[in-house]
């Protein structure tokens, strides 16, 4: 019987696990190999031991990608957060048409990424950008938001906003969760909405909280197509990312090796601050029935 | 029980049927084939990074030839991110039989021995402009042009007559170039460029290329050494500072940022905003295409230089060519060299020179090539192609990541974060860090052949 059923699941799960080796599991293998190596590409790869992890240590631009994504993360997350759960509070409310705003909210993030980031490019290019065109409509002369960093960095903050769909969904799906008797309670208390929403609301979404901040971080520290898009990485190194780092040196400048040693050392901070978030949510986040 | 194993082998033939079902679609559907190609013909694979009028130029020679034979079909295919997917294809041994290249790619290729002799053309050094020859001659020659370019100085020549200068004694050096751009340059009383009588970033593709009009190197091709820090660097790049320093930076990015009335890179000269502009050939294309009948009285000259370098029978320029490569592990290696020459011929190198506007890569271009060709200043172009003083970028492997370093010490340059020789001391160790790496890497694979 035992031997009959994994006959039976191999053929259906045979696309996904030849998929599974395939696409990610040889892969990773290969990265670790080739992290070892020295990889052109176009020749076969040369073993040189930790040669290119050494190398880490006297990068010049590491430096600068690793900050400008960790920062850049921090900022995408707690404003994505913010706003993410302001909205879903907003479409939990009884409204017209509430499918339609819930709807409005989640349809953009089902657009290509690189798509959005090229309408955005031009939205904030210049004179003709609607960006700069709402500006002047209330009389405030935009800026070149891609001519300083500060107001690239500010085009690309914006952008990430743009995909805040899927985790209101999330949220939404945790208000509904919220029991309604807690917020009786407290408002025969004496409590007031707001801070029903602090003392209330907001611990029983917790572990959603936890949750959209665990993918948060995990997508912050891959981000690539909106920068390459908009900026390039540019002005300066400015907005150039990990990612982008990672991609230059296996793609532009034929390093595989190094290109390796730099994904691994991406996909070891992406545990760590996982980890490090999941360890901080053991003493906030809120779990019902633990 | 019973039902469970039914269902399972229900499932197992539904399975079966509809795998059966995808192997069938795929056998009569998947392996469609172009039904232009007349039979008999192996067709060559031949990506290409044109769109457009380009790839259209390139098209007409490509149906020539495959007119003038009945063995070989070269199918065109214009390939975005190419020099990246053709690395993947290098080496995954599946390249395309004909591949085009921007001339910067070859050192990877050629160190790397991904592309194919083509000493058997029988093409002398000689037959190309000098500056030409290290970018197609290896150790044997591995790469022969398509479209090659010079990059100059365009200016309206109205204006000019305007504002009290020649239009036919353009500027020759950088002090008399100063004057006609403060004397173009228009601002508002609260100071806001108006008009850029010229501006080193517009439109920002030959940003590297200030260097040599004052002397400067900023890479020893002989001693494999990084020169950004060099006093005629330093002193270029002082001037391309200055236009922040005259102007203000704000106004600059508030100039830079404004869109006129379209998306077009040239939209800045096109539209009168900017006076003169660093362009190269095929902008009197483009000028064509998007100003019609309203076409400026444009002329073209080399970019002015430092008093200290100039030789008026050699102009200063960069220049920039599009190659052709035969990748390693092709199909009909046979077909590809057949196509590359039928390419190289003459009349064919100056249809496509014509067709985008650039001037040919040839020494001595024919007569008809030069009158008919549809940039009225297309001599200006030829004489800095084969001239002593034209220069590209470095050419090295490392070029890619040189240029990203460079790139950023150049941004600090524009924005006043720091001055030329504080941001070359930083571009200048980085870019001999990766120098020396890439002999490094050399050396290594050197040593294990």
């Amino acid at each position: 019987m035992k031997r009959d059923g994994f006959l039976t699941f191999l053929p259906w799960a045979a696309p996904w696990l030849a998929g599974f080796v395939l696409f990610t599991a040889l892969p990773v293998g290969l990265g670790i190999w080739y992290a070892f190596t020295d990889y052109t590409l176009l020749e076969p790869p040369i073993m040189v031991g930790t040669k290119n992890f050494a190398r880490l240590a006297d990068d010049p631009i590491l430096g600068t990608v690793a900050w400008n994504t960790f920062f850049f993360g921090l900022l995408s997350i707690v404003v994505g957060t913010v706003l993410s759960i302001a909205l879903a509070v907003l479409l939990s409310k009884p409204a017209r048409f509430q499918a339609f705003w819930r709807s409005a909210v989640f349809v953009p993030s089902v657009l290509p990424l690189i798509a959005v980031a090229a309408i955005f490019k031009l939205g904030f290019d210049g004179e003709l950008g609607a960006a700069n065109q709402l500006l002047g409509f209330i009389g405030v002369e935009g800026p070149n938001w891609f001519g300083s960093g500060a107001w690239a960095w500010t085009a690309l903050l914006l952008m990430s906003l743009w995909g805040v769909g899927p985790a209101v969904v999330i949220y939404l799906a945790g208000l509904r969760d919220v029991p309604k008797q807690l917020h009786e309670a407290a408002s025969l208390d004496g409590v007031g909405s707001w801070g029903r929403f602090i003392h209330v609301t907001l611990p029983m979404i917790s572990p959603v909280i936890l949750f959209n901040v665990v993918i948060g971080i995990i997508n912050a520290a891959q981000v690539f197509v909106m920068p390459l898009v908009m900026t390039g990485g540019g002005p300066g190194r400015s907005t150039y990312f990990f990612a982008m780092y990672v991609y230059d040196q296996a793609f532009q400048y034929g390093d595989m090796g190094y290109a390796s040693v730099l994904g691994l050392v991406q996909f070891a901070a992406i545990l760590v601050l996982t980890g490090l978030v999941l360890f901080l949510g053991q003493r906030f986040v809120y779990y019902r029935g633990a | 029980m019973n039902l469970l194993n039914q269902q399972t082998s229900i499932t197992r033939r539904a399975a079966l049927g509809a795998f059966g079902a995808a192997a069938a679609g795929y056998a009569f559907l998947g392996g469609t084939q172009r039904n232009d190609i007349p039979s008999g013909r192996v067709v060559l694979d031949y990506w290409e990074k044109w769109t457009g009028h380009e790839a259209a130029a390139m098209q007409t020679v490509v149906d020539a030839f495959n007119a003038s034979q009945d063995r070989w079909w070269v199918n065109y295919l214009s390939v975005s991110g190419l020099d990246r997917k053709a690395k993947i294809a290098i080496a995954a041994e599946d390249p395309p039989d004909l591949l085009g290249l921007w001339h910067r790619n070859i050192p990877f290729f050629r160190r790397s021995g991904a592309l194919l002799s083509l000493d058997s053309l029988g093409r002398s050094r000689d037959d190309y402009a000098s500056v030409l020859r290290p970018i197609l001659f290896g150790e044997m020659q591995d790469a022969v042009p398509t479209t090659c370019s010079s990059i100059a100085l365009y200016y309206d020549r109205a204006m000019f007559r305007k504002f009290g200068f020649d239009p036919d004694r353009p500027p020759t050096t950088v002090p008399e170039f100063d004057e006609v751009i403060n004397a173009l340059t228009i601002r508002d009383k609260d100071g806001k460029v108006e008009r850029a009588g010229f501006l080193p970033g517009d439109p920002g593709w030959w940003n590297w290329s200030y260097g040599p009009f004052f002397g400067g190197q900023m890479y020893d091709p002989v001693a494999d050494k990084a020169m950004v820090d060099s006093p005629g660097m330093i002193r270029a790049y002082e001037w391309v500072q200055s236009f922040p320093q005259r102007w203000g930076l704000e106004n600059l990015r508030r100039f830079q940022g404004a869109l006129v009335d379209n998306p077009s890179p040239y939209r800045n000269f096109f539209s009168g905003r900017l006076a003169t502009t660093l362009q190269g050939p095929w902008v009197a294309k483009f000028m064509q295409e998007e100003m019609g009948s309203s076409l400026m009285d444009y002329a073209a000259a080399p970019f002015p230089v430092d008093p200290s370098v100039q030789d008026a029978n050699n102009p200063h320029g960069s220049i920039e060519c599009d190659v052709l490569v035969v990748p390693r592990n092709v199909r009909h290696p046979e077909g590809s060299l057949a196509f590359v020459s039928f390419l190289q011929q003459p009349e064919n190198l100056e249809r496509l020179a014509s067709g985008h506007g650039k001037p040919s890569p040839l020494v001595k271009p024919s007569a008809s090539f030069l009158a008919e060709h549809p940039n009225r200043s297309i001599e200006v172009h030829q004489s800095i192609m084969v001239s002593q003083n034209a220069f590209a970028e470095p050419f090295t492997e490392v070029w890619p990541e040189f240029s990203n370093s460079l790139g950023a010490g150049m941004s600090q340059i524009d924005v006043l974060q720091a001055t030329p020789a504080e941001a070359f001391a930083q571009v200048q160790q980085e870019v001999q860090a990766q120098l020396t790496r890439a002999a490094a890497r050399r050396a290594l694979r050197e040593s294990r052949l």
